[in-house]
């Protein structure tokens, strides 16, 4: 007996004689990590937190006394140290996991890097074009590590550029315009990375991130209907309606076929808050606001329902 | 859910770590496991409070645009009503399905009822006690995960607006210390608390995570006080109780990675004392670290990722908050980046020795 859970140990320990001791010792045994998982664990937060201090304590030493340097050695003293951990990062006794972080530090030091540069040239922090180059020079890295918080920094990089490149620059674009992109390239990189890592073109990618990045799509897909149905006039919302109703379906479809109930709850939520907008959209009298609050209600009561009975049928099956 | 053959392994596993035989009510087992599914995704949990959330909005705006608001009996009358039908229901249907409907019905009792409460010039104190009263009742009556742990959060809420409106902001300290310990021996205790009575079993988890949410809500008041425009006199004593809490978390894990020399035993707690000093000013970043290891220690993953987003944002926090100059920054963030590299390779040694064997 393998997956001997939490839950059950409560759920039984309610309905038998067995002892304090009984307990603590199966808890212990099947529940509780164990001294190798501690071993990574404890090895895994120390070198983090060593090497993030240590490099914070640098950048913060150089801040301190900033003002006075040359600009030539402000530059020079940023690239050194880029180029001190790439060099670390490259030592061949790393392991591979230490050689990722060490890169994901680069990644952001890079990052420092282009901000010194806007500082000394007046760029500004936050225009598009230093995060576009923050992007663009970490990309190799980023394929090269294949190192999922690496890459989710680089996908916040992307996003984070093209909102301010349209705030920026092309202004005339609309907001449902700017929302619906986003939601379509976020879902194109989910897509991607489920096909890929299905044919083992590139190694599993972890469930933690496929969750992130499902979420944010969420978000600006409802987002974006939401917007269109507020505003009164927007040419492009038959087409965006389309494309969300298609991935948000072909999000549903992969999570029943993978079994996994984080995304049977979150689209379903998705469509529950768009159809509430809708309403609203129809009449903004109390009456409305009580059928939206049952309607609420119910909808959620079903799609929590459906997951359960799911869940079930999933463990039968199993 | 289990079918039985699974029930039947465990329990002859659970067996095995009993000398005396045990008694298994083998029925009652198999039809909790079909009533409760307790096993429920964290998916389900956050969907039916997003969703009572939701419907809450919508249904206080309905009431609000149907001229409730100008009636104090009517904001009283519906407010306990909602409050007691969402204890009922979920007293009569405890699935899971019902939450949604529970919960909404909950919040929009305690909205109403303190906007009436309000209305009729009652004292700001004595609302916080009715609801504390309520939240107390709700917690002996319902065993239902989520309305057990909004009715935790509530408690909370209700002393810590009770110690700061009324000036207590010593007791904060004292309050969020005492968190700190009831969290630890929650967590180190857990086998004994669900053995000693049935409904210590149904109650421990959402309680669990209720006080954390509790304890980090202490953390934050505590350690950013100048939102609400006071000053703590004593902080470090906050701080004391969780890095003593972490010090004797870390005579735990001695046993569990078999480390047994007292010299190594004695480096590992001066370096740990030498590196949590520094954060003696923010409470909070030992008490998120407290958090992590507690966590980490039963392998409880939803607060251990709490834990950790928590840590990350209280000690940025904390240097940012921090009124030293760049360079004394510089120096206490250099110099404990280097205290952690060294304690990584004391241990690494240590640890890969070990393994060895």
């Amino acid at each position: 007996m393998k997956d001997i859970q939490r839950e059950d140990l409560h759920l039984i320990s309610r309905h038998s004689s067995i002892s304090e001791q009984g307990v603590e010792r199966a808890i212990k045994e099947k529940v509780y990590n164990d001294p190798e998982n501690w071993k990574k664990f404890l090895r895994l937060l120390l070198m983090t937190l060593g090497i993030g201090f240590t490099t914070a304590g640098i950048i913060f030493f150089f801040a301190y006394n900033w003002a006075d340097l040359h600009k030539f050695a402000k530059l020079a003293l940023t690239e050194v140290l880029i180029v001190t951990t790439t060099v670390i990062a490259l030592l061949p006794k790393l392991k591979n996991s230490t050689r990722n972080i060490i890169l994901t530090g680069a990644a952001f030091l890079t990052g420092v890097l282009f901000a010194v540069f806007g500082q000394i040239y007046q760029t500004g922090a936050n225009a598009y074009d230093f995060f576009l180059a923050w992007t663009l020079f970490i990309s190799l890295w980023v394929l090269v590590s294949n190192f999922a918080p690496l890459w989710l920094l680089y996908l916040i990089l992307i996003n984070t550029t093209f909102v301010l490149y349209s705030q920026q620059v092309a202004k005339e674009w609309p907001e449902i315009f700017v929302t619906a992109l986003l939601f379509v390239f976020n879902s194109m990189v989910l897509i991607a990375s489920v096909v890929l890592s299905k044919y083992q073109k590139i190694k599993d990618v972890p469930t933690w991130f496929t969750y992130v990045l499902g979420l944010a799509i969420a978000i600006f897909g409802t987002g974006a209907v939401v917007i269109g149905i507020v505003d009164t006039y927007q040419p492009l919302f038959p087409v965006l309606m389309t494309i969300v109703t298609a991935l948000f379906v072909l999000g549903i479809w992969y999570g029943l076929k993978i079994k996994d109930g984080f995304y049977l709850a979150v689209i379903p939520l998705s469509f529950i808050i768009i159809i509430s907008a809708l309403l609203f959209k129809i009449s903004g009298d109390f009456g409305m606001f009580l059928l939206v609050s049952i309607f609420i209600v119910i909808s959620v009561t079903l799609v929590i329902m459906n997951l359960i009975n799911l869940q079930k049928k999933w463990k039968n099956e199993n | 859910m289990r079918t039985k053959e699974e029930i039947k392994e465990i329990t002859d596993y659970l067996q095995t770590k009993e000398k005396r035989e045990i008694q298994f009510n083998e029925e009652a087992i198999l039809e909790d496991y079909q009533k409760n599914d307790n096993h429920q995704s964290l998916a389900i949990k956050i969907l039916s409070v997003f969703g009572g959330v939701l419907a809450s909005l919508a249904f206080i705006g309905f009431l609000m645009l149907a001229g409730l608001y100008d009636s104090d009996f009517g904001l009283l009358f519906f407010g306990t009503i909602s409050i007691v039908f969402g204890i009922g229901i979920s007293k009569i249907h405890d699935k899971i399905i019902i939450d949604t409907l529970s919960v909404s019905s909950y919040m929009i009792g305690f909205i109403l009822l303190g906007i009436g409460l309000s209305k009729i010039q009652v004292h700001d104190n004595t609302i916080c006690f009715i609801f504390m009263l309520i939240a107390l009742i709700s917690l002996g009556i319902s065993r239902a995960y989520i309305l057990t742990f909004i009715s935790v959060l509530m408690i909370n809420g209700t002393i810590l607006v009770l110690l700061i409106s009324n000036k207590f902001f010593g007791f904060v300290q004292w309050y969020t210390c005492c968190l700190a310990v009831v969290l630890a021996v929650l967590y180190i205790k857990e086998s004994r608390i669900i053995t000693f009575h049935k409904t210590g079993s149904i109650l421990y988890n959402p309680i669990r995570i209720g006080l954390v949410f509790s304890f980090l809500s202490g953390l934050v008041i505590v350690s950013k006080a100048d939102w609400i425009k006071i000053s703590f006199e004593d902080i470090w004593i906050t701080s004391a109780f969780c890095i003593i809490s972490v010090i004797y978390l870390l005579s735990h894990l001695f046993e569990v990675l078999k480390i047994r020399k007292t010299n190594h035993k004695t480096v590992i707690y001066l370096l740990s004392v030498l590196l949590l000093l520094p954060t003696v000013l923010s409470p909070a970043i030992s008490g998120a670290i407290l958090l992590i290891l507690l966590s980490f220690l039963v392998n409880y993953k939803t607060t251990l990722v709490i834990g950790i987003v928590a840590f990350i944002y209280f000690i940025s926090q904390y240097y940012y908050d921090l009124h030293f100059t760049l360079l004394t920054k510089s120096i206490l963030l250099f110099s404990s980046g280097i205290l952690f590299l060294g304690l990584y390779l004391l241990t690494h040694k240590k640890l890969k020795s070990d393994e060895k064997i």
